[in-house]
This record gives structure tokens, sequence and C-alpha cells, in this order.
């Protein structure tokens, strides 16, 4: 069964009261899963569900060239496929202009908060370590950022280094972790009409005129993406920044306990 | 009519099993040779000669009451979208309605007919649904939503006091009432269609969930 | 890289299975909730997700056919789908290819003058890949095609059949595959017997196609019970739950 539509005033209605479709309050994630290392071919490998929007996130690392003006650093390259089974509307072929936005910010985020250590990746002049998170979508029902990111970091988090010897890349085995520095999460939200409600769901998405991203950590913000044609006003901007500092600690620790989990295994 | 007694899981069927030695024209079979073999995931009750599929697409019929939603209007033409292979049309000088893209309606087939190499479901008598939810469920599951008798609908009615018109293409318009209540019977129909004493089920799980929230969420 | 010895001297496989020996398998049906139909399948260290789409109206209009349904599949690698390195994004000639074989073994058996000028979309993903995965593929989308209640006349299996030196063996497997003397994909319909899709590269005598199809619907028995159970925990879960609550009164 899915809920195929809600009418603009019965949303309105409820948003009056405070109130949202599936009973959550407006500032509520739905539930929240995350798994890692479900890919084990993959470096690095998760799978995260927040209600029924539903992503895999695969790390790849491959021997390359360094990015000219930074030399002693590996690269990181984040790739996002709106697969066309996870809606209807997807079509098939080159990423559209939201898959390249969507795989732009989560990547932005990760590498302001420094999620890799990219100078660990240096091997020689010219030969660096080169990282690839490629972010899948399986099911959509709106809030991909958060989902994506949520999984992008969860991947990195427990990626494996493989061994290079001689010419050979050692992928296999006992191997160490990839090394990382920060983590970073990131909280999505919708205006509708003139509520704010975060991790809109596919239906809330198809009223929303404006949605604002925030990446942050402990600290800092470290990315923000503002998308579509409607506005924030800067109080409300900042309330924004506000809630996902507050949001991230329940995110972080839901990254940090499914790690654990996983360890353990 | 879904009448589906006690049975066990490991008779349903799947498409290509055999279910007759005899040719029967059964929705949801075909025949080969002088047999039968199911064309999708069905239960066979050999004792009626039926063939009841757990899976499949809405056929329409004349008559069929449907709920769409208007996708796009055209010079004489409404577009209707039924979450099926086939679109729904409205013409407007045959209905005086004043819709426009996006409205929800409810509406009754008149025709299935073939227009420009494309099946298309002729609708009539179209009537705008204001506010409300819609549901979309497997065509399948339809008629056990509505219930013998329409015993099912009615006590989801009662015990939520919600507006509920069951489309036969197997969307659901909810409005008023426990909206989330209505919809959580809807959901657990769905996927127990085929399990006997699902009708009491629903009703103890109305009960039970409408006694507590009765007086918070009556009326609109 | 040296040839590495495929069958060892005690007649079994690197993975110590025997010749005619399948990988685990197993199914799970109805995984995404938006497809029309969905499987989830994993076949030795495989893992791949199958979704339907439709019978849904075409784009471009000029492609429908008025007199049946067309059947469109789109059979693709996850770049991070192997154990080397990473893979390119877009489709390559492979996948092309095994996308309209795949498209093809369907083709004959969805029940495509039910829907005429409509298209049904299948969609396979590998998103971790060990040889045979064609198979795989077919085999999952299958279950996700009866998921999806679109008529059919069969359920079709297929497995990666090949041989190895002498030994004729079933469900080849990555490093098998790199190095067999016969690579064989097969499809079936097994209901009604017939071979849906087959493919061979290397050296083959026509006894040796003949052995090898009886090893294939033998195998074929254990695939089609594995789909038919995959279809049936799909409704066994909600029978499990009404036990429960029977429990619990």
């Amino acid at each position: 069964m899915q809920i195929k539509a809600v009418s603009r005033e019965y949303l309105e209605e409820l948003f009056n009261k405070g109130e949202r479709v599936d009973g959550r309050g407006f500032m509520d994630y739905r539930s929240i899963s995350i798994t890692p290392g479900v890919i084990p071919h993959a470096e690095g490998s998760a799978d995260v569900t927040i209600g029924n929007t539903r992503v895999l996130v695969g790390v790849k690392m491959d021997i390359g060239e360094p990015m000219p003006d930074k030399p002693n650093e590996g690269t990181l390259t984040t790739s996002a496929e709106l697969l066309p089974l996870a809606n209807a509307d997807y079509e098939e072929g080159p990423p559209s202009p939201e898959a390249i936005e969507f795989a732009r910010v989560v990547d932005r985020g990760i590498r302001a908060a420094e999620v890799i250590d990219t100078e660990a990746l240096f091997i020689e002049k010219d030969k660096v370590w080169n990282v690839y998170v490629d972010i899948y979508v399986l099911n959509y029902d709106g809030n991909l950022f958060d989902a994506g990111t949520l999984s992008s970091v969860t991947a990195l988090l427990t990626s494996r280094m493989p061994k290079l010897e001689g010419e050979e890349i050692i992928r296999e085995g006992s191997l160490p972790r990839l090394k990382t520095k920060g983590i970073v999460t990131s909280c999505t939200f919708a205006k509708i009409g003139n509520s704010i409600v975060l991790d809109p769901n596919g239906n809330e998405e198809a009223f929303m005129n404006a949605r604002l991203t925030v990446a942050n950590d402990k600290e800092y913000i470290r990315a923000m993406q503002k998308g579509l044609s409607g506005s924030f006003t800067e109080k409300e901007i900042e309330r924004l920044i506000d809630a996902s500092f507050e949001k991230s600690n329940l995110l972080r620790s839901s990254i940090e306990s499914a790690i654990k989990k996983y360890k353990g295994d | 009519m879904f009448s589906i007694g006690v049975f066990n899981v490991s008779e349903i069927v799947l498409p290509g099993n055999k279910i007759s030695e005899e040719p029967m024209r059964l929705p949801g079979t075909y025949v080969m040779g002088s047999a039968t073999y199911a064309s999708v995931v069905g239960i066979y009750d050999k004792e009626h000669k039926q063939f009841i599929p757990l899976e499949g697409l809405w056929q329409p019929k004349e008559n069929d009451r449907v709920i769409g939603r208007i996708a796009s209007r055209h010079l004489g033409s409404y577009i209707v979208d039924l979450n099926s292979p086939y679109k729904g049309i409205i013409i407007t000088k045959f209905e005086h309605a004043r819709l426009e893209t996006g409205d929800i309606i409810e509406a009754t087939v008149r025709e299935f007919k073939e227009l420009d190499d494309a099946m298309v479901v002729m609708l009539t008598r179209p009537k705008k649904l204001y506010g409300g939810l819609l549901l979309d469920i497997k065509p399948s599951k339809v008629l056990r939503v509505i219930g013998r008798g329409n015993t099912m609908i009615n006590q989801i009615t009662e015990y939520t006091k919600s507006t509920i018109i069951v489309g036969l293409n197997g969307t659901i318009w909810i409005k008023g009432g426990n909206v989330s209540l209505a919809s959580e019977a809807v959901k657990v129909i769905e996927q127990e269609a085929h399990i006997s004493g699902l009708t009491e089920k629903i009703k103890h799980m109305l009960e039970e969930k409408s006694g507590a929230n009765r007086s918070q969420k009556e009326g609109v | 890289m040296e040839k590495p010895k495929l069958i060892l001297e005690n007649g079994r496989r690197l993975d110590g299975r025997l010749p005619s020996e399948l990988r685990p398998l197993s199914i799970k049906a109805g995984v995404l909730k938006n497809a029309n139909g969905s499987a989830y399948l994993e076949w030795g260290n495989n893992k791949v997700l199958a979704a339907v789409y439709g019978p849904k109206e075409v784009f471009p209009k000029h492609l429908a056919d008025p007199e049946k349904a067309i059947v469109k599949c789109r059979y693709s690698m996850a770049p991070f789908s192997s154990l080397e390195e990473h893979g390119r994004a877009g489709p390559n000639r492979r996948a092309i290819e095994i996308s309209k074989v795949t498209k093809e073994v369907f083709e004959n058996v969805i029940l495509l003058d039910q829907f005429p000028s409509t298209e049904i979309d299948i969609f396979i993903e590998i998103l971790q890949s060990d040889g045979g995965t064609r198979s795989a593929g077919i085999t999952a989308a299958s279950v996700a095609l009866a998921n999806s209640g679109i008529p059919m006349r069969d359920m079709p299996y297929a497995v990666a059949a090949g041989k190895i030196g002498n030994e004729l063996v079933l469900d080849v497997n990555k490093i098998e595959d790199n190095y067999s003397d016969a690579d064989v994909p097969v499809a079936m319909s097994p209901n009604l017997g017939n071979v849906l899709l087959l493919q061979m590269d290397g050296n083959l005598t026509k006894e040796e196609f003949s052995r090898l199809m009886e090893m294939v619907k033998k195998a074929g028995e254990k695939i089609t019970a594995i789909q038919r159970q995959a279809i049936l925990d799909f409704y066994n879960i909600k029978e499990k739950g009404k036990e429960t609550n029977e429990e619990a009164k």
C-alpha cells in the first residue's frame, strides 16, 4: 500500500494543527536504519533507509594520479545514480541535474569535514589512491540528501584500505581500515507554504517550494545547499542551522552504533 | 466474489503451474492444449472450480467505480491517472465538469476501448473530491477491502468515522475522521487478504485503536 | 598469472563443490516499495536486485505496438560490484547485449497481447558480482514479475553451465569463468521445457551439450523450488503474523 497523494488542503489542514500525514512532528525523522558492510566486494559499503527511502553506497579504491592542484593527496569522486527501479518517474540515461546536484552536495559535506585523510592516500610522486563513492538510490520516498550522506559516511568509516604489493593491489585478507579524520551528517528541510519540516517524505516533497540541506559536524557547518525556486528568510535559515546541530547528535550516534554493531560481528 | 476459506499457503500456485486437466475460462489462467495453467500467483479452489488470483491487474469493466487524478487537460478532454496501464479519458462536452490538473476525482467506467492505437478507459459522471488522502493498493485486494456485502468497509467507516471511497482500480480516497487508522486497516487488509478470519482481526484492531483516539480524532 | 587448478584430485572444485553442485541460492520477493514487483537474490557471492514497472504507457508513443505490450530490459552492474577495480558508469556493450537476450527470455513468457500499446520495464541491478550474473538476473526477474501480477505463461530460471577441462560443471563462478573451456549460460521455461536463452563460447561436443542440458534441467528443479519459496515467504510472513496473534490471545 502506498499513500499515493495528499491533497494540498489536507496537508495544510494538518500543518495548521502542527501535524504531518504520517503523524510525525515537524522536526522528527522517520525511522532510520544503517547497515554497513553489505557489499563485501567493495572496499566499503552501507545500506541506509529513512522511512521508505533506501540508498546503497559502495566505496572502491584504485591507484591513479592526483589532482594537479593537490599533488600530495589522494582523490575523492562522488557519484549518484537515481536508478530507474527506485521510482516510476526515474528514467535510464546519463545523470540528470537532480542526480548531479545530489552527488555534489553529499561530496561537499564529506570533503569539507575531511572525513577521509587524503594525505594518507599519497603513495609517491604522481601515484595516489583514488576513492570512489557511488550512491545507488534503490527506492525513492523523499530526502535523498540525508540518506546519501549517512550511507556515504558510514561506508567510508567502515572501508578497508587495500594494500599495494609491487604493482598488485591486494583487496582481500587482513587489511587495515581506511584512515578517516572527521564525521559529517546532514539535515534537509522542506518549506511547504509557510511551514518548514525536517526529512520530507515523497508526498511532502511533491508540495515543497524550497529546500535547505545543512551538513555539519560537532563544531562547524560544513556545507549548505538551498534548492528549488522558493525562498527562505535569514531568520529561518538560522533557525534551521540550529536545528541541524541539534539533530546531528542523533544522526552521529546512529552511525556510531551501527558501526559498533558491525565491528562486533 | 472474494470468498476464501481456510487454506494452506503451500496451496499457492505460480505462473505456469497446471491447475486442471480440462480447459477452463478463468481470469488469471490460460489454456494450452486441453489443460489450464495459472498465469498469475493465486489459489485454485478445486471444490468450486474457482481461481483466486493473489496478484493481478485491474481489467476495466463498464460501470466500475474508480478514483483517479487529473493528469492533464486538453481541448475537449481530460486525461486521468488511474494507477493502471490505461489512461482514463473524460470528454468535456459530454460530462459538464470543471476540473483542473491535480484534482482528485471519482468516476464511473463508461467504456474500455481502443483509441489511437491505445486502450483507454472512457469515464463518465466525474465528481471532484475535495481534500483527503489517496492510497494505492493492489487491485486484486480491492474486493477484500470492501468485503462480502460491504462488511469490511462498513466496519472501518464505523470505527474511524472517515469517508472512504474504494475505486476498483485500486485507488482509495479517505477523508475526515481517523484517517491514519483507516489507512492502517487498509494496509493490513492488503497484506493479509488471503488469510481467513481477517474481518474479525480488523474489527479487533479498530476497536482497540479507536478507543484511545476517538475523542481526539472525531470529525474534521 | 598461471592458470589455477580448477578441479582438484578429489573431483571437487576450488570452492569445494561437486561439478553439478550449485552455490547457495536465496531469494526474497517484494523488497522495493515503489516498483510494481521486485526480488532480491543472493547466489554465491552474487547479489542481485530485480524490479518490474508496468504495464504502463509507452514513451515515445511511436514505439508502442497496438497488438501487444513491448518489453524493455536493463541489466546493469554497479561500479562497486567487482572485487577488482571500480567499474565505469553507464552500460557497456556487454551489459547491452545481456539486456537484449534477457528481454527476449521474458518476451517469450509474458502474455503480452493482454496489454496492447503498453510497455513493461524490467530492471536488473548487479550489486555484487561473482560469475553467472546474467543467470542470477533472469532467475530474480522471474520472481519480480510473479510478484507484480503481470500474467506469464511460465516462470523462467537460468544457470551458468560450463566445461572445465573435461569436466562438465554448473553454476560457474568468476574465477572458473575466467579459465573455463566453455561457458554456456542457459535459461529455461520449466513447465513447458523450452530453452529461452542459450549462449556459448569455447569448445563443446554435441554429446557434452546434451549431458549439460540434463544437468541444467535437474538443477532447475532446485532453482524453481527456491523461486517458489520466495513467493510463499512473501505470503508466509503475513501468515506467521496471524499465528503469533492467535498465541498472544
